[in-house]
């Protein structure tokens, strides 16, 4: 009972959020078509951003909403969940992070990253994204070609893993901590890959 | 023990002499189909009255790799090109709410950066518009004025004119909304150009109509003057073959350059 009582109460939050987000485009639509008509080019410009900005927002939230809220035995963490819209170097953020302690898995995207040409380089090329010392290779994700990095601790000998996927013009980034390349590729299988690409793109 | 191996010794060198008497005698037979395969080539171009010359002419003429296929094939002689056509913002905002109401958020993105670049074009003209025609004896360069815009992101919005008499130059860039702009901003005022009396001064702080700026001289290149405008814009003159520094100056100070910041929304 106490449960259900959080969640219709993280519920009537989100939507509230999202009604937010919705007025404010729709105000700052209002003032795009005003200020272009008035002849006001600067600030239709900045209402445009300003745009851009909410429905970021709005994208980030909605893939939140489509990821897994359990990756495994490792539960998400809903604090940590966090949408940055940062229009101009890059676009909207999104962050979750599942599990507790020093095993923690982090899962983001970055819409317009600036690393995206040169991950889609890599893969493009065959030579270059396999390397001979097995730290870095291609695998496919849902279809997706992924990079697959290893790295191991020099301290604790731990191996960690980092799998990059470029969605369009999109980055998708898992981290997992401790792991083998079999549990990451099966984690990472859970990821709705491609409904998040039709939001995003 | 002696004789086993002088005749192991005498088998191996029979070997040598007598793959390499084979590999002779496969260089003389190669030899001989070429001659023979040239022959016949020039009887059969004979009988079909192909001039020699000719065929030579239409092999070097063909691009390496190509096959013959792709030798007839026309090449294009000009056509109109692409029509330049800005973005219609009242359509693309229109679009924007619609997609917005729908559920469809990355084709209202995409509509909206798509009126962000009709503006920004339309800003970019209103610019140029209000530039100087001539500056310091020197014409502007109509062929030359450029509007470049993303539409969004790290590049922004960049604003270029030419002037040009004989062999002097001068080049105005204004770039605006950049993310880099702020990086520049933050070295003017960490006082990242420190200046130096001794060794030869390639750079120094200057005003331009009241706005810091830095000057710049390099014996290949010119003059190079840049003005950070507020807090997102940069305008940038470039002059070749100027004579002094005051040249420079007075060829920048006939540009309105608080009209431009005003234009760019600058404070």
């Amino acid at each position: 009972m106490e449960k259900m009582k959080i969640l219709l109460t993280l519920s009537f939050i989100l939507s509230l959020t999202a009604t937010g987000w919705s007025q404010d485009f729709s105000k700052n639509i209002t003032t795009a078509k005003n200020s272009y008509a008035g002849g006001n080019l600067e600030d239709a410009r900045f209402a445009m951003e300003q745009m851009l900005n909410d429905i970021d927002m709005v994208i980030g939230r909605e893939v939140l909403k489509m990821l897994p809220a359990k990756m495994e035995t490792f539960t998400s963490n809903p604090k940590n969940d966090n949408v940055a819209a940062n229009t101009g170097l890059a676009g909207v953020a999104i962050h979750r992070d599942y599990g507790t302690g020093e095993k923690i898995l982090n899962l983001d995207l970055m819409s317009n990253s600036p690393i995206v040409a040169s991950i889609n380089a890599i893969l493009s090329i065959p030579f270059m994204g396999n390397s001979g010392d097995g730290t870095q290779k291609i695998i496919k994700v849902e279809g997706y070609k992924a990079i697959l990095q290893k790295s191991v601790d020099a301290e604790s000998s731990k191996t960690n893993y980092t799998l990059q996927i470029p969605i369009g013009a999109t980055l998708l980034t898992f981290t997992a901590p401790d792991t083998n390349e079999e549990d990451v590729i099966r984690m990472a299988n859970l990821i709705p890959i491609s409904q998040i690409t039709k939001l995003v793109e | 023990m002696n004789i086993k191996f002088l005749s192991a010794c005498l088998v191996a060198v029979l070997f040598t002499f007598s793959s390499s008497g084979q590999g002779f005698v496969n260089k003389l037979r190669q030899k001989a189909d070429e001659a023979a395969a040239k022959a016949l080539e020039k009887k059969a171009k004979e009988k079909a009255g192909i001039d020699d010359a000719q065929t030579d002419d239409t092999n070097s003429n063909r691009p390496s790799g190509s096959s013959s296929k792709n030798a007839n094939r026309p090449s294009n002689k000009g056509g109109g090109g692409l029509i330049s056509t800005p973005p219609d913002v009242k359509q693309h905002l229109a679009d924007a709410e619609t997609s917005y109401k729908s559920g469809s958020y990355g084709e209202a993105r995409y509509a909206v950066q798509q009126a962000m670049l009709g503006v920004e074009m339309e800003i970019g003209k209103k610019v140029l518009e209000a530039l100087p025609a001539s500056v310091s004896g020197l014409d502007k360069l109509e062929e030359a004025d450029q509007v470049t815009s993303a539409g969004y992101g790290w590049s922004g919005l960049t604003i270029h004119r030419e002037y040009l008499k004989d062999d002097k130059e001068l080049r105005a860039t204004i770039a605006n909304n950049s993310a880099w702009m702020s990086a520049v901003n933050m070295y003017m005022a960490n006082g990242g150009y420190a200046q130096t009396t001794n060794g030869e001064q390639n750079w120094k702080q200057v005003k331009v109509k009241g706005h810091k700026a830095i000057i710049e001289y390099d014996d290949n290149s010119g003059y190079k003057l840049s003005v950070p405008l507020g807090q997102t814009s940069l305008i940038v003159w470039e002059g070749v073959n100027f004579e002094s520094e005051q040249e420079m100056m007075s060829a920048a100070n006939s540009f309105d350059i608080d009209g431009i910041k005003n234009m760019l929304g600058e404070k």
